[in-house]
């Protein structure tokens, strides 16, 4: 079974990734928002959905996204940066509580800032070294400005 | 200035080991080339025509004459014993290798400094008034603000990967806008509102490059308690909606424009109405506590005029020159603001040698409490001199190629360092700047000229600004030959405006012929005391083209 980083651990990826509206719904799968709102009267029961770049995070404002255990987050290219707000969004917006998951390209590099803003997992594309990656999880120990784990800016905890 | 704590500096040097294991990892292969490019850029490194560029933070210009002794060190030590000021408040360094760019960094967090999202698409440097603090009319010192914006744009999580880069200017004074704030993505003008407390004016989506735009108002006064939310609002809606899929449709500019402001404005408010109090709103203690580091110096009281200056003054021409030209009134009685310009004839604008940083640092530190500022133009400022030691900096200052008194005069021109070093540049700019500098070595009619902003860019990327100069001049190429393009009625400041292309290019030697003849039409037709961009202004560009295009018979 193929592996991802999960609240900093290496875990067994228990869920599919429909990155391709083609493929066949099942009930551990990951589907596209478009599909999963299009059809949400008949689909049945899914892991979760995942949002695009682009898709943004209003057309979730209605949905009870308690009912997903995992949305799933695509990075088209690493240095398309919409899906740090949409995380972020998620959590503190949409008061989310469930696994976040970045999925596509993103690089080992991107996960301090990943983690400030919401995701909690990490399924990467490319062949990773997912050991090698865990070291890269907390490159600063300190922050300026709040985030997800602690929305307090440096200037409420100097 | 700004002292770092333990936090600030614990950053700095994680930033530093981060950095290090990027750089390892990169030329271990096991980083691929396209993976280390962004990482590398938002840590100042470009990869040039010759070699890798570093471009090194100055934060809103604040130097202190150690930290520019080991920049100095560093030129040194790593670099070919010269740096470049750019006009974003940065020193560049050109000839640095790559594998020692950690060990650099580490020297500069040494000294509280760093290279930090001074490239990438990512919030840049915070820049401001070089006389931020000393000057009379300002509403209230504005670096305080610069420092509360550092921090928070430092290591932001969420704005890391932007369409595009984010350039934030500061400017508190009504009398003059010295840090082009209105060609920037976000234009902080700082006011009081009709209570006395403290806020902003917010202008949003100006920007130089391809698409050169002034910024329009988007907010006439947000509190100052309310600044980053009311900032993360704005950067939150560009960064999900502004453009990725052509770099030059990118900026802020295009979304605001292509929106209109009015719904990008509802859209930011929409946004802000989520944001507004949260704890991110700025306490009175925080303000207290930055403000605290910018407070001022041991000013002696003292008289303005005092003898020894004016005698000096109608004793010295040269003196007098300088003093009118290259020093500017302070806030204080007694004291005088005064450039260094790094414009001497035969040196880059800009540029400074190792010895000419670590001098800059000594008069410093023997005339303006070790302190230093660097300037949009440019140049070097010493800004608590006292009037009475002004003749012995202008000695000393003469000595090593800093008293240049032509500040703001036609030859004090913005010049990026083009087609020498950068890999983006289509020509070379420096060469211009050289020509125009022999052109006009003439003091007297430069200073009949007056007050004119000239600036050189060796491409379209507008580094040395010359969409926003009176007069333009940006490197073409044309089938594979370097060719300029001039433009005329650029203006950075509160008067900000895009200048018009005169017309086709032209050759490099042509250059300063053609700025001759530019300035004949403005003395034909100036009236007294007429600045060349309000002549300009009055008169149009029909003149002007006419004269630079006559043929001749």
């Amino acid at each position: 079974m193929p592996k991802l980083i999960k609240n900093g651990e290496i875990i067994d990826n228990a869920y599919v990734w429909l990155d391709s509206n083609e493929q066949e719904v099942v009930p551990n799968g990951i589907v596209s928002v478009q599909k999963w709102l299009a059809k949400k009267d008949t689909i049945g029961s899914v892991a979760g959905i995942w949002l695009d770049a682009g898709d943004g995070v209003e057309c979730l404002s209605d949905i009870n996204l308690d009912q997903f255990e995992v949305i799933g987050i695509n990075f088209p290219a690493f240095a398309d940066g919409r899906g740090f707000s949409y995380a972020r969004l998620l959590k503190e917006r949409l008061n989310y509580q469930g696994e976040i998951r970045a999925l596509g390209n993103f690089i080992p590099d991107q996960l301090g800032y990943l983690l400030r803003v919401g995701f909690n997992s990490f399924q990467f594309n490319e062949d990773v070294d997912l050991e090698k990656a865990l070291d890269l999880h907390r490159p600063f120990s300190v922050a300026y400005q709040g985030d997800v784990a602690d929305p307090r800016p440096i200037f409420l905890r100097r | 200035m700004y002292q770092y704590d333990a936090i600030d500096q614990q950053l700095v040097e994680e930033r530093v080991a981060q950095f290090r294991d990027q750089t390892r990892r990169y030329l271990a292969k096991e980083l691929s080339e396209e993976a280390f490019l962004p990482l590398r850029l938002q840590n100042g490194l470009y990869v040039q025509r010759y070699a890798p560029m570093l471009r090194i933070a100055i934060p809103y210009g604040m130097l202190s004459s150690t930290q520019l002794r080991k920049l100095a060190d560093i030129s040194c030590r790593y670099d070919k014993s010269y740096g470049h000021f750019s006009t974003r408040q940065n020193l560049q360094l050109n000839w640095p290798k790559l594998e020692d760019v950690p060990d650099i960094l580490a020297e500069l967090a040494e000294v509280q400094m760093h290279a930090v999202q001074t490239s990438g698409n990512c919030i840049r440097n915070t820049t401001t008034d070089q006389y931020a603090g000393v000057i009379a009319d300002e509403i209230v010192d504005p670096r305080p603000y610069c420092e509360l914006i550092r921090q928070w744009s430092t290591f932001h999580p969420e704005f890391a990967f932007l369409p595009r880069k984010f350039k934030i200017a500061v400017n508190a004074t009504e009398s003059a806008d010295r840090a082009a704030t209105q060609v920037h993505d976000i234009g902080l003008h700082i006011k009081k509102n009709g209570a006395g407390e403290i806020g902003f004016k917010v202008i949003v989506g100006g920007g130089l490059g391809r698409t050169p735009m002034v910024g329009v108002t988007i907010c006439e006064f947000i509190p100052r308690q309310d600044l980053l939310t009311y900032l993360d609002a704005i950067l939150r809606v560009y960064n999900q909606t502004g453009n990725r899929q052509n770099k030059y449709k990118a900026r802020i500019k295009i979304l605001v424009k292509a929106l209109g402001i009015d719904e990008f404005r509802k859209r930011v408010d929409a946004e802000w109405a989520h944001l507004k109090g949260t704890e991110s709103t700025v306490p009175m203690a925080e303000f207290d506590r930055l403000a605290s580091f910018f407070s001022e110096p041991a000013y002696e009281t003292l008289e303005n005029n005092p003898a020894s200056l004016t005698s000096k003054l109608s004793n010295s021409a040269g003196f007098a020159r300088w003093y009118e030209r290259n020093t500017f009134a302070h806030k204080k009685a007694g004291y005088r603001i005064v450039t260094l310009t790094l414009k001497k004839a035969g040196q880059a604008p800009g540029d400074a040698t190792a010895d000419q940083m670590q001098k800059a640092a000594d008069l410093a530190d023997k005339f303006s409490f070790g302190e230093l500022r660097v300037s949009h133009e440019q140049n070097l400022v010493l800004s608590d001199v006292r009037q009475d030691q002004l003749a012995e900096l202008w000695d000393a200052a003469k000595e090593a190629g800093f008293a240049t008194p032509t500040l703001g005069l036609l030859t004090d021109m913005i010049c990026c360092p083009g087609g020498d070093f950068c890999a983006l540049a289509n020509a070379k700019s420096i060469p211009i700047a050289a020509q125009i500098q022999d052109t006009f070595n003439d003091l007297d009619y430069l200073y009949d000229l007056g007050e004119i902003d000239l600036n050189i860019s060796g491409c379209m990327n507008a580094c040395g600004h010359h969409h926003v100069g009176n007069l333009g001049i940006l490197g073409v190429d044309k089938k594979g030959e370097e060719f300029y393009q001039v433009s005329i009625g650029g203006a950075s400041g509160h008067d900000a405006s895009i200048g018009k292309i005169l017309g086709p290019s032209f050759a490099q030697e042509e250059v300063s012929g053609v700025i001759q003849k530019l300035m004949d039409v403005y003395v034909s037709n100036r009236s007294e005391d007429e600045r060349f961009i309000d002549t300009y202004r009055r008169i149009g560009i029909t003149p002007f083209k006419e004269a630079a295009y006559a043929k001749a018979n």
